[in-house]
C-alpha cells in the first residue's frame, strides 16, 4: 500500500519484546471488543452501556468480583495443567477428567475419615484439608499419567487418550454422585454431599487460598521452565524430541512426568472449584459445566504461549468476561450465550492478531520511482 | 507471448545479465553490486561460502525475491520478477536443493502440474510424447509412470529438470545439484549437464565447496564472498586452490597430514553388532571391530548403508538387536544415551540443525544439552547459567564462531558456525570416544578444514575418533583403519596408511570382501 512518499510494508520480525507482546495482546482485546459490538447493536443495546456494564459488574462489583476471582482461580490452574505438557510439546486436553477425578479424591478423604453426623469430623480439619489437596492432585495427576505414560512408552497420541478419559471421568462422578452412588446427597438432588463447614477451604483476605495457590503455582512453574534440570529437559523435549533423546534426556519417562504434574495442577482445580469456592462446597449438579470451562485452559495456554505469567492477566480477563458477560445477559434481557460467545470472539481475536507477533508493519520512505511490473519496451 | 524474448537465440547471446544486483535484509547487506552475465550454452557456476549471497542472488533471479536495487535483463530486455511466475515467463527454471515434487504422484504427473496447457483435464497422451522427446534428447532415464517416492534422488533431480524443461526453461538455475547425489548419479547429472548446453542452454549451478565438479563442467566461474563478487573466472585458467583462495579469502590446505599418535587402550570395543532401521530390515549385519586411544577409525560409505544405524546404536539412540558395545571395558550395549554421555562418549551428529541442536535455543542452552546432566553445571537440579553462560563464551572466543553474542538462537548461526558451536560443545566435555557422523557434509571449504583439523586435535588429546564419512578422501587422509561399508556390513578393515582409493572405492560398492587387517 502506497500513502504519499510512504510505503507500506508487512516485514518479519527478528525479536519481540515481552512489553511489545503484552501491548499486541491488549490491542487484540479492544479489537475484540470492538468486533463484539455489532451483537450488542443487532440487539438494540448501546455497546458502551453493555461494557461499562460487564467491566463494572465483573471488576468493581463486591457481587462480581469474588465470582471473577474464584473464576480466575479456576481458569489459571487450569490452564497451567495445560502449560506443563504443552511445553514439552505434548497436549493435555484432559484437564476435565483430571479435574473431576481430583474433586472425587478429595470428597474421599471426607467420605473415607466422616465421623458420625453429629460429631462432624473425626480427623484434625486442617489435616483433613491438607490430605484433600494432596488427594486432589494425586487423583489428577494419576489419571493424566496414564496418557503421559501411552505416550512415552507406546508413542499413543496424547490428545485421543485424554479426550476419552474426559468422558469416562464424566460419568464416572455421575455414577458417585447421583441416586445410589457413594457420594450423593442424603436428600438425593443429583449431586454430592455438602462439605462439612469445618473442612471448607479457608478464606484468606476474604478469597479462598486456592487463590494464592494457583498464582504461587504459576511462579513455581515460571522458575520450574527458567532455571531448574528438569525444566530444561522439558523445554529441549518439547522443541525437538530427537535433539533431547541425543542429548540423554529419558524420552519414554518425560511424557510421564509432564503428565503427571499437569494433571496434579488439573486436579487443585477440581478441588478448587468444588471444596473451595463459596457457596459450592460439593461436586454440583451442573458440575459438566465447569469441565466444559476446563477447555479455557487451552485457550488461555495458547494465548499466553506457555508462560505461566502471561497465563495470569490472560485468565483474569477471561474470568472477568465469562462472569459479565452472564451478567448483562440477564441485566439487558439479552439472548443467551452471550458470555461464551464474547469469549469465542476475544479468543479467535487474540489467536488472529498473534500474526504481529511475528510480522510487523513498516512504513517505508519510497524516494525512488517505483520499478514497472513485467517489461518496458 | 513473454517467452519469445529468448526464442531464435544462438550460442553465445546473453541470455541474461544482471546489474548492479542489491539486497539489503535487517543488519545485512546479502547482495552488494553484483554484475552478472550468462550466455547461451554456457555452464556458469557460481561458487561460495555458506553466506556469501548465493541463495539471495538466485532467489532474486527466480523472482522469489526483488532486489533493492539493480536491474534484471532478459535477452536484452529488462525486466522484473513479482514471483517465480513472472522468472518462469520469461523462460527461467529452477531446481531447488529441497525437492519440489508430489511424492505419491507418478513423474508424468508431477512434470504437467502447473503448465498453463494441462488445463482441468490432462492430455498425458500428447505430454508424454513431448517428454519423451525431451528425454531423448538430453539422454535421460526415466521411467514417466513410476511414483516418485520409488526414485533414487539423482531421479528426482531429473524430474525437476525435465519439469523446468517442459515448461520452455532456456536458463537453468540448479542449486547445489550434486549435495544429495552418490558419485555414479553425480557422474550421469554431469553427462546431462553438458547434453543440455550443447543445445543452447544456460545453465546456472550454485555450488559451495565442490570444486572438482565446478572445474570439470562449468564454463566460467563467478565467485561470491560477503555479497560481493570477488572473481570472474574462466574455468580452464583456474585450479582448486585458486577457487579455494578466492572463496575463502586466504590459501586453503586441501590434504592434511596424517598424524603418529602412539596408539593406547582399546576404547571401544564392538562386536558381532546387529541393529535394524526404522523400516524394521536389518541395516547393520553383524559389525565387530575396536577403536584405540588415539586413532581415528574411518567408515567409508555411500548414505543408506548403515552407518546412521550403526552410529544410534553405538549412542544409545537405537535398539541393538545383537551383539555386545563396550566403552572402555564396561558392557554399555543397552545403556542408555545419558549412561554413555557420562562414561565419555561424544557423539557428532550428522543431522546438526535436528538433533544436534534446538533451533529456537541461544547458544547458551545449546552448549547445555551435553551439560544439563553434570552437576557441576546443575548443582542441587538448579542450573547454573552463569557458569553455562561463561563455558559458551570461551567456546565461541575458542572455536572461532562468527556470532553476536551466547544469546543468539543456534537457527540464526550458518551451517559452519553451528557445526563449529556442536563441535566445540562435544569437544570440550573431553571425550574418550569421539563419533563422529558427517561432520564436514554440506559445509564449506574453510569449515571443513577447521573440522578436520579438531578431529586430528581429538586423536592427540589420546581420544578414540570413529569417523563416518560419505567423503572417500576425507576417510583416507584422516583415518587410520579405514572400514567400507556396504549394506549394512563392514567390507574389511584396512590399515589408513596405503589404502589404494580404488580399491576401498569397489568394497564401498559391495565388491569382494578385502582381507581382513587386525587392529
Amino acid at each position: 500500500m502506497k500513502l504519499g512518499p510512504y510505503r507500506l510494508q508487512l516485514q518479519k520480525r527478528l525479536a519481540l519484546s515481552s512489553a511489545k507482546a503484552g501491548a499486541i495482546s491488549l490491542l487484540a482485546i479492544v479489537a475484540a471488543l470492538a468486533l463484539f459490538s455489532l451483537l450488542f447493536i443487532l440487539a438494540d443495546v448501546n455497546p458502551l452501556t453493555a461494557y461499562q456494564k460487564i467491566f463494572s459488574y465483573a471488576f468493581f462489583n463486591r457481587f462480581g468480583l469474588p465470582l471473577t476471582i474464584s473464576r480466575f482461580a479456576f481458569l489459571l490452574l487450569a490452564s497451567l495443567a495445560f502449560i506443563l505438557p504443552f511445553r514439552a510439546g505434548l497436549w493435555n486436553i484432559g484437564m476435565t477428567g483430571q479435574l473431576y477425578l481430583g474433586a472425587l479424591a478429595a470428597f474421599a478423604v471426607i467420605f473415607l475419615f466422616k465421623g458420625d453426623p453429629a460429631t462432624g469430623v473425626r480427623l484434625p480439619p486442617a489435616l483433613l484439608i491438607l490430605l484433600m489437596l494432596l488427594a486432589a492432585a494425586l487423583g489428577g495427576a494419576l489419571y493424566a499419567a496414564i496418557a503421559g505414560f501411552l505416550r512415552g512408552s507406546y508413542g499413543v497420541n496424547e490428545i485421543v487418550v485424554t479426550m476419552i478419559l474426559n468422558f469416562i471421568a464424566f460419568w464416572l462422578v455421575s455414577y458417585m454422585i447421583k441416586d445410589g452412588g457413594m457420594f450423593m446427597n442424603p436428600g438425593g438432588r443429583g449431586e454430592s454431599f455438602e462439605l462439612p463447614a469445618a473442612v471448607r477451604a479457608p478464606m484468606i483476605l476474604g478469597a479462598p487460598f486456592t487463590i494464592y495457590l494457583a498464582l504461587l503455582l504459576a511462579l513455581l512453574i515460571t522458575f520450574l521452565f527458567a532455571r531448574t534440570r528438569i525444566g530444561y529437559e522439558i523445554k529441549a523435549y518439547g522443541q525437538s524430541p530427537a535433539a533431547a533423546r541425543y542429548a540423554g534426556v529419558n524420552t519414554a519417562f518425560l511424557p510421564l512426568l509432564v503428565f503427571l504434574l499437569g494433571g496434579a495442577v488439573a486436579g487443585l482445580a477440581g478441588y478448587h472449584y468444588f471444596a473451595a469456592v463459596p457457596g459450592v462446597y460439593k461436586i454440583a449438579r451442573n458440575y459438566g459445566f465447569f469441565g466444559d470451562l476446563a477447555f479455557y485452559g487451552i485457550i488461555c495456554g495458547l494465548i499466553s504461549r506457555g508462560h505461566p505469567l502471561a497465563a495470569i492477566p490472560v485468565a483474569f480477563l477471561f474470568g472477568g468476561l465469562s462472569i459479565g458477560g452472564r451478567f448483562v445477559q440477564g441485566e439487558l434481557n439479552m439472548s443467551f450465550g452471550l458470555d461464551y460467545a464474547l469469549l469465542g470472539v476475544l479468543m479467535i481475536t487474540l489467536v488472529a492478531f498473534q500474526f504481529f507477533f511475528r510480522y510487523q508493519i513498516a512504513w517505508i520512505k519510497t524516494d525512488k520511482e517505483p520499478r514497472h511490473v513485467g517489461i518496458r519496451n | 507471448m513473454p517467452q519469445a524474448i529468448l526464442s531464435g537465440i544462438k550460442r553465445g547471446d546473453v541470455v541474461l545479465e544482471l546489474r548492479g544486483i542489491t539486497k539489503r535484509f535487517p543488519g545485512v547487506l546479502a547482495n552488494d553490486q553484483i554484475d552478472f552475465t550468462m550466455r547461451a550454452g554456457e555452464i556458469h557456476a557460481i561458487l561460495g561460502e555458506n553466506g556469501a549471497g548465493k541463495s539471495t542472488l538466485m532467489n532474486i533471479l527466480f523472482g522469489l525475491l526483488q532486489p533493492d536495487e539493480g536491474e534484471i535483463y532478459v535477452g536484452g530486455q529488462k525486466v522484473t520478477f513479482r514471483s517465480p511466475l513472472d522468472a518462469i515467463e520469461m523462460g527461467i527454471g529452477m531446481v531447488h536443493q529441497n525437492r519440489k515434487l508430489v511424492l505419491a504422484h507418478s513423474v508424468i504427473e508431477n512434470i504437467v502440474l502447473g503448465h498453463p496447457r494441462a488445463g482441468k483435464i490432462l492430455n498425458l497422451t500428447q505430454a508424454r510424447a513431448e517428454i519423451e522427446a525431451l528425454c531423448r534428447r538430453y539422454g535421460f532415464a526415466v521411467d514417466l509412470d513410476a511414483k516418485v517416492w520409488q526414485l533414487a534422488e539423482g531421479e528426482k533431480q531429473l524430474v525437476e529438470i525435465l519439469k523446468s524443461l517442459y515448461r520452455g526453461a532456456k536458463i537453468l538455475i540448479l542449486d547445489e545439484p550434486t549435495s544429495a547425489l552418490a558419485p555414479p548419479e553425480t557422474k550421469k547429472l554431469l553427462a546431462s549437464i553438458e547434453a543440455m548446453s550443447q543445445d543452447e542452454l544456460a545453465i546456472v549451478p550454485f555450488i559451495t565447496h565442490k570444486l572438482p565438479i565446478v572445474l570439470a563442467t562449468s564454463h566460467r566461474v563467478t565467485v561470491l564472498r560477503q555479497g560481493r563478487v570477488t572473481a570472474r573466472l574462466e574455468t580452464v585458467h583456474s585450479t582448486e586452490q585458486s577457487l579455494a583462495k578466492e572463496m575463502v579469502g586466504r590459501e586453503v590446505i586441501f590434504r592434511l597430514d596424517r598424524v603418529a599418535v602412539a596408539r593406547g587402550e582399546p576404547v571401544l570395543q564392538v562386536q558381532n553388532l546387529s541393529a535394524r532401521s526404522d523400516r524394521g530390515f536389518m541395516a547393520v549385519k553383524g559389525a565387530s571391530f575396536t577403536v584405540h586411544e588415539g586413532e581415528i577409525f574411518g567408515i567409508a560409505g555411500v548414505s543408506g548403508n548403515g552407518q546412521q544405524e550403526l552410529a544410534e546404536a553405538l549412542t544409545g539412540l537405537r535398539k541393538v538387536e545383537e551383539g555386545k558395545v563396550l566403552l572402555k571395558g564396561e558392557e554399555i550395549t543397552h545403556a542408555p544415551a545419558r549412561r554413555r554421555w557420562q562414561r565419555g562418549l561424544g557423539y557428532i551428529p550428522s543431522e546438526r540443525n535436528t538433533v544436534g541442536s534446538i533451533a529456537d535455543f541461544s547458544l547458551i542452552d545449546t552448549v547445555l544439552m551435553n551439560y544439563y546432566f553434570d552437576h557441576d553445571y546443575t548443582p542441587r537440579g538448579l542450573v547454573d547459567y552463569a557458569r553455562v553462560r561463561q563455558l559458551t563464551e570461551d567456546l565461541i572466543a575458542e572455536y572461532g564462531v562468527a556470532t553476536p553474542g551466547a544469546e543468539v538462537k543456534a537457527r540464526n548461526l550458518s551451517g559452519g558456525n553451528l557445526q563449529k558451536m556442536i563441535l566445540a560443545r562435544v569437544l570440550s566435555r573431553k571425550p574418550r570416544l569421539l563419533i563422529a557422523n558427517l561432520p564436514t557434509q554440506g559445509l564449506d571449504v574453510g569449515a571443513i578444514e577447521f573440522v578436520q583439523n579438531k578431529l586430528i586435535a581429538a586423536k592427540r588429546d589420546k581420544a578414540a575418533v570413529l569417523l563416518i564419512s560419505e567423503d572417500l578422501d576425507e576417510v583416507l587422509s584422516l583415518s587410520d583403519w579405514v572400514a567400507p561399508m556396504y549394506e549394512g556390513e563392514l567390507m574389511g578393515i584396512l590399515p589408513g596408511e596405503g589404502a589404494l582409493r580404488e580399491h576401498v572405492g569397489v568394497l564401498m560398492a559391495g565388491g569382494a570382501k578385502g582381507e581382513e587387517a587386525t587392529p
